[in-house]
C-alpha cells in the first residue's frame, strides 16, 4: 500500500487543489513518456533528441510569419475541439465533428457562389452563417434521433461522417461543379472561385506577419468562440444543466431538468462551430471548395480536445501546441534528418499518453473523493469502498 | 445485363470479403465487452504491413508466390493484431473509456501508417504498383453458371474462400465451446463471469486481439490482393461500413454475412450496374450512402430492433481486471 502515504497528505488539501496539481502532474507525465518515446525514435535514427525538438519550436518561432502560420493551423482546431467540448461536457461524444465541418463546407459554398451578388462584408457573413446552419442541419440529425429514438450518437455520427464524404463528392459532380475555368489553372474536381467579398481577409499585414502564413480574422473568431464557449459552459443556465446531466442524467432529471432538450442545444452549438472548421482552407486558403480538401480535422479536434481537458480556454493552448508540432514537421526533416511523419508519431504517443494518465489521474482523484467522503461521515465499513473501486 | 450483373456480384464478393473479415473481428472484440470503433486504423495497419511483408518476403527474401504473398498476409494479421494490443492495453487495463481509445487507435493508425510507409517503401503515400499476390482462381462448378452468373465466381482471391467460410469456425467458437460462452459472458455481465471463478481481462484481451487479427488480414487482402500495392487512403472508410454490417447483423456471425454482401453490393453498383433502369437516375456517391443510412434507419429502430452486448463500453472494475 503505497498510496497511504500520500493520501494522509493529500486529505489535508481542499479538493480543487487536489484536482489542479493531480491534473497538473499528469500532464506533465503524459508530455514526459511522449518526448520520452520521441527521443527514443531519434536516437534510433541516429539523432540528437534535443537537436529534433530544437528544430520543430525554432521553426515555430523563428520569425513573425512562421508563428502567424502556426497560429492559421491552430484555428480550425480551435473550432473543432471546441465543437468536441460543448458536447462533452453533457456527456455527449459527437465523434460526427469532421461529417459536420464537411456538410458545412457544401452549404458555405453554395453561399459563397449564389450570394455573389451582396455588399461586401454582408457576402462575408452569409457565408459564415450558411456554414454554422449547415453544420447545425447536419448534426441535427443524431441530436433529434439520441432524444427521440435512444440511438447512440457515436454510432449515428460516425455514418453521418461516412455520408458526409459522399455528400461532398456529390456536391462537386453535381450542384457546385466547375462552370467556369480561369486561365492558368488545371480542371481539377471543384467548385468555381469565389469572389474576393466571400473571403476572411488577412490578418497580421502591420505585424510582419505575410499572407503565405495564412492568418486571418478567423483567428480572432476562434479566440472568441473560446472565451463564448468558456461563459456558456460556467456563466449560463444552458452550461450549468449541461453540466448536470454530464455528471448525473439521473439526478439532472430528479432535478426538473430536461435531458432531451439540454441534448439537442449542445448539439445545434457543437455543430455551429464545426461549421466554422472547415473555412481556413475554404475562405482563406483555397478560395473554392476542392475535392482533395484538407481532411481529418474533426477527428484531430478529439485529440486537442482531449489535451485540453475540454476545458475552453486550455483548447486555445492544446491546439497551439498540436500546431508548433504539425509545423515542425518539416524542420524535422530539414535540419534533423528524420523522416516528416516523426511528429505524427509525437502525436499519436503523446495523445496515448494523455488519456491512460488522465485515466489513472481521475481514478485517484474520486478515490481520494471518496476517501474524503469517508472521513468526513466518519463511515464504519472502508471494505465496501474497496469494492465500489478505484484502487489503481 | 445477367453478364454485368455477375461482375457485380464477384465485386461485391470482394468488398464482402473485406467487410465480414473487419465485422467479423469487431463482433469477437463486442462480444467480449469491448466496443471497437478502431476498425478502421487496425485495417490500415493491416494494409501497409501486409504490401510490404508481400514484397519483402515474395522479391527480397526470393520465396516466390504463393509463400511471400501468404506471409505479407500473415504479417498484415499480425500487425494487426500488435496495434489492437494497444486498444487493448488502454481499454482493459487502464480502463480508458473505450470510444475515446478507439478514436485515437484510428487518429494513429493514419500517422503510424505514413511513418511505416516511409521507413518501408521511401516515400510516405504509397508502395510501387504492381506488388506479388496471389494467383487468382475459378471456384468449380459455381463458375461454370449459365446467364453470365458464373463470372461472379472467376478470378477471385483465396482470401474471398476463406472470409467465406470463417463464419464456421466463428459461429462455432462463439456458440458452442467454454470459451466462447465465457467470451459472451464477458460482454453481458463481466461481474457475474468473475464471480464464477473467470478471469474477465484475459477474455477481452482475446477479443479485442482477435479483432485486430481479423481487420488487419482484412487490410492486408486490400493491399496485397486487391489494389496490388499500398496507397495512402485506400481503406476509404470500409472499416466503418464494417462497423455498420455489425451492427446490421446485431452481433451475429450468420446475419454478418448477409450484412457484409448487401453492403458489398452496395459499393459494387455504382461500378458495374449503372447503367441500369433508375440506377441511371442516382448518382454514384449517393448509392455510397446506403451503408450508412441503413445503419442509422436500424439503429433509430424504424425497422427491426438492434441489441448490442449489455456490457459493452463498460470498463470491468472489479478484482483481476490487471
Amino acid at each position: 500500500m503505497a498510496t497511504v502515504t500520500t493520501k494522509v497528505s493529500a486529505a489535508d488539501r481542499p479538493p480543487w487543489l487536489d484536482a489542479a496539481i493531480v491534473q497538473s502532474v499528469a500532464l506533465l507525465v503524459a508530455a514526459g513518456v511522449a518526448l520520452l518515446a520521441g527521443s527514443l525514435i531519434a536516437v534510433g535514427y541516429g539523432a540528437n533528441p534535443l537537436d529534433v525538438y530544437g528544430a520543430i519550436i525554432e521553426y515555430a518561432f523563428r520569425d513573425a510569419t512562421s508563428f502567424g502560420a502556426v497560429l492559421a493551423t491552430a484555428t480550425p482546431l480551435i473550432f473543432s475541439a471546441l465543437a468536441l467540448a460543448v458536447c462533452f461536457k453533457g456527456g455527449l461524444f459527437n465523434i460526427g465533428v469532421e461529417g459536420q465541418f464537411l456538410f458545412a463546407m457544401v452549404t458555405a459554398t453554395w453561399a459563397a457562389l449564389s450570394l455573389d451578388f451582396m455588399p461586401g462584408g454582408l457576402h462575408l457573413l452569409a457565408v459564415l452563417l450558411a456554414a454554422m446552419v449547415g453544420g447545425m442541419v447536419f448534426a441535427s440529425v443524431p441530436a433529434v434521433l439520441k432524444v427521440k429514438t435512444g440511438a447512440h450518437e457515436v454510432v449515428t455520427t460516425i455514418m453521418m461522417n461516412g455520408i458526409a464524404v459522399s455528400m461532398v463528392a456529390w456536391a462537386l459532380n453535381g450542384p457546385l461543379k466547375l462552370t467556369s475555368l480561369p486561365t492558368g489553372t488545371n480542371a481539377d474536381l471543384r467548385s468555381d472561385i469565389f469572389e474576393d467579398s466571400a473571403l476572411v481577409p488577412r490578418l497580421g499585414a502591420g505585424l510582419g506577419i505575410e499572407d503565405s502564413a495564412q492568418l486571418s480574422w478567423l483567428f480572432p473568431i476562434a479566440i472568441v468562440a473560446a472565451v463564448a464557449v468558456w461563459f456558456l459552459i460556467k456563466r449560463m443556465r444552458l452550461g450549468y444543466e449541461a453540466r448536470a446531466v454530464g455528471a448525473s442524467p439521473g439526478s439532472a432529471k430528479a432535478g426538473g431538468i430536461e435531458i432531451g432538450s439540454v441534448q439537442i442545444k449542445l448539439f445545434l452549438i457543437s455543430g455551429a462551430l464545426a461549421g466554422l472548421v472547415g473555412m481556413q482552407q475554404l475562405l482563406v486558403e483555397r478560395g473554392s471548395l476542392v475535392q482533395n480538401y484538407q481532411a481529418l480535422l474533426g477527428f484531430t479536434g478529439i485529440a486537442v480536445a482531449f489535451l485540453a481537458r475540454n476545458n475552453p480556454i486550455g483548447i486555445i493552448f492544446a491546439a497551439f501546441v498540436w500546431a508548433v508540432l504539425s509545423r515542425g514537421d518539416t524542420a524535422v526533416q530539414l535540419q534533423a534528418g528524420l523522416p516528416r511523419e516523426f511528429v505524427i508519431i509525437l502525436q499519436g504517443i503523446l495523445i496515448l499518453s494523455v488519456v491512460i494518465v488522465y485515466e489513472i489521474a481521475a481514478r485517484r482523484l474520486t478515490y481520494r473523493q471518496l476517501q474524503r467522503e469517508v472521513d468526513a461521515t466518519d463511515a464504519e465499513a472502508p471494505s465496501d469502498l474497496a469494492a465500489t473501486g478505484g484502487t489503481a | 445485363m445477367f453478364g454485368d450483373l455477375g461482375a457485380a456480384i464477384q465485386i461485391a464478393l470482394t468488398y464482402f470479403t473485406i467487410l465480414y473479415l473487419t465485422g467479423l473481428g469487431g463482433l469477437f472484440s463486442e462480444r467480449s465487452g469491448i466496443v471497437n470503433i478502431g476498425l478502421e486504423g487496425l485495417m490500415v495497419i493491416g494494409t501497409v504491413t501486409g504490401a510490404f511483408g508481400a514484397v519483402y518476403f515474395t522479391d527480397d527474401l526470393g520465396l516466390g508466390v504463393p509463400v511471400g504473398p501468404m506471409l505479407g498476409l500473415l504479417l498484415g494479421m499480425l500487425c494487426g493484431a500488435a496495434f489492437a494490443s494497444v486498444h487493448a492495453l488502454a481499454t482493459i487495463t487502464f480502463r480508458v473509456d473505450q470510444i475515446v481509445s478507439g478514436v485515437v487507435i484510428n487518429l494513429v493508425a493514419v500517422g503510424l501508417a505514413r511513418f511505416l510507409s516511409s521507413v518501408f517503401f521511401g516515400q510516405a503515400t504509397q508502395s510501387d504498383p504492381g506488388g506479388p499476390h496471389l494467383a487468382l482462381i475459378d471456384i468449380p462448378l459455381l463458375s461454370a453458371l449459365p446467364a453470365g452468373f458464373g463470372r461472379a465466381f472467376e478470378d477471385l482471391s483465396p482470401v474471398v474462400i476463406v472470409a467465406a467460410l470463417a463464419v464456421l469456425p466463428a459461429s462455432y467458437a462463439l456458440n458452442r465451446t467454454r470459451w466462447g460462452l465465457r467470451l459472451r459472458s464477458a460482454g453481458e455481465n463481466p461481474e457475474a463471469t468473475r464471480s464464477l471463478g473467470v478471469r474477465v481481462a484475459p477474455l477481452r484481451w482475446q477479443g479485442v486481439l482477435i479483432s485486430g487479427a481479423l481487420a488487419g488480414l482484412a487490410g492486408a487482402y486490400l493491399s496485397v490482393e486487391v489494389v496490388n500495392n499500398w496507397r495512402e487512403g485506400q481503406t476509404l472508410g470500409l472499416g466503418f461500413i464494417a462497423l455498420a454490417a455489425l451492427i446490421l447483423s446485431n452481433w451475429n456471425p450468420v446475419r454478418l454475412i448477409g450484412a457484409a454482401f448487401l453492403f458489398g453490393f452496395a459499393i459494387a453498383i455504382p461500378r458495374r450496374l449503372a447503367d441500369l433502369p433508375g440506377i441511371e437516375l442516382l448518382p454514384p456517391q449517393i448509392i455510397r450512402m446506403t451503408p450508412y443510412i441503413v445503419t442509422i434507419v436500424v439503429l433509430a429502430g424504424f425497422v427491426g430492433k438492434v441489441r448490442p452486448p449489455a456490457a459493452a463500453g463498460r470498463a470491468y472494475e472489479g478484482g483481476g481486471a490487471l
